[in-house]
């Protein structure tokens, strides 16, 4: 099924009220657009257990959706936070290519650019950028990070706390 | 394929739990908490009776403003918690700051007259009755703060430390706008001081206990 705003906002309004049928083909539909967002922003091998946490967050945050507003902005404001939150847990990723045939297709590139997942990393410093990218989403050693970007290993530390930080502040930021 | 298969099989759990829920509306957390509010607003009144000046008549312009500008910096962070309470990319929760920076000018005013009376302003009279206020205030935010955190819980804030703040923020607010009601001081040193001390310190308890509540 296509993952457009309209189809997504009407399963969930039935899946509130507690359609099972319309809440399955809603949760399938949300696992597609979800490795499409998160892709390239997380390490392959961490991939499914994001998404899988994000649709746990989806399931026990439904209420907070209001059928009066759209539903793919909500959406990523989950999808940012998990993410963040994601990130913020320290981890060495085994795998470092990054599957190009998860990239997403922007089927409403409009909405899309305004709540990707790029557009936030976009708000931070170059450097802390820099540090997050190749450190939690990458999946580089501090020291590894240090030798290519020629920040000390404790300025990258201190690039990806700070850069963290601020993600995690800005999560509904367009 | 065995991501795919973990993923149908959460799937199906979730879909198996899913029960209807009451999507949290705006209109309905506002009023809950304008209702805890008016409680509170009705219990000061009620136990320790409404401003003796007022009954008389009388009332004075420096307490209805300072009262009037704790009312709105309750209401606009009041708004911007149960906006926080439902996450949306694009979203905007920052209005409650020009309410908070417009208050601000209480506690300023207090101590740039304090400054100017000198020692006199810090007497242990002074101080007993500002702590009463302090503590008074404090206790009348409790019931608007715990009907906040459990709006917050059943949403979805996603910066909870910034939702912890303003919580207290507008529970302290509404918390010494009703005990004003009672408090016969109409001093700008006291209000400025004393008064905005119960936001302060609201709003640093949100910020430190509320985060651990709500983070989901």
């Amino acid at each position: 099924m296509r993952a457009d705003e309209a189809t997504l906002a009407r399963l969930m309004r039935m899946s509130q009220a507690g359609d099972k049928q319309a809440y399955a083909a809603l949760l399938e539909a949300c696992q597609r657009w979800l490795r499409g967002y998160y892709s390239r922003r997380i390490a392959p091998a961490q991939l499914d257990d994001l998404v899988q946490e994000t649709l746990i967050a989806l399931h026990t945050k439904r209420a907070s959706w209001d059928a009066t507003r759209p539903f793919l902005p909500w959406l990523a404001a989950i999808a940012r936070y998990r993410w963040v939150d994601h990130l913020r847990r320290l981890y060495r990723a085994d795998e470092h290519e990054l599957h190009e045939e998860l990239m997403g297709t922007d089927e409403e590139p409009a909405i899309a650019a305004r709540i990707s997942l790029d557009r936030l990393l976009d708000l931070l410093p170059p450097a802390q950028e820099r540090a997050i990218a190749l450190v939690k989403i990458e999946g580089l050693s501090i020291a590894e990070a240090s030798a290519m970007t020629g920040q000390s290993e404790s300025l990258v530390k201190v690039n990806i706390h700070r850069g963290l930080k601020k993600l995690s502040a800005m999560i509904e930021k367009e | 394929m065995t991501m795919q298969k973990s993923s149908d099989a959460l799937i199906a759990e979730l879909v198996s739990e899913l029960e209807p829920v009451r999507p949290l509306r705006f209109g309905e957390g506002l009023a809950l908490a304008l209702a805890a509010a008016g409680v509170t607003v009705v219990a000061v009144v009620g136990l320790f009776g409404l401003r003796a000046e007022w009954l008389a008549g009388h009332l004075d312009p420096m307490q209805l403003v300072a009262t009037g500008l704790f009312l709105g910096l309750a209401l606009a962070a009041t708004v911007a918690v149960v906006v926080m309470s439902r996450p949306q990319v694009g979203s905007d929760h920052g209005g409650w700051r020009w309410a908070a920076a417009m208050a601000g000018l209480l506690p300023l005013a207090g101590a740039i007259v304090a400054l100017g009376r000198g020692a006199g302003t810090m007497s242990p009279e002074l101080m007993r009755h500002g702590a009463e206020c302090l503590a008074g205030g404090t206790v009348s935010s409790l019931l608007v703060f715990a009907l906040l955190v459990l709006w917050l819980r059943r949403g979805a804030p996603t910066s909870p430390e910034r939702a912890g703040l303003v919580a207290g923020v507008a529970a302290g607010a509404f918390g010494i706008f009703a005990a004003s009601l009672h408090c016969p001081d109409n001093d700008i040193v006291h209000i400025g001081l004393w008064h905005s001390a119960v936001v302060v310190a609201t709003g640093l308890l949100g910020r430190v206990i509320v985060p651990r509540l709500i983070r989901w």
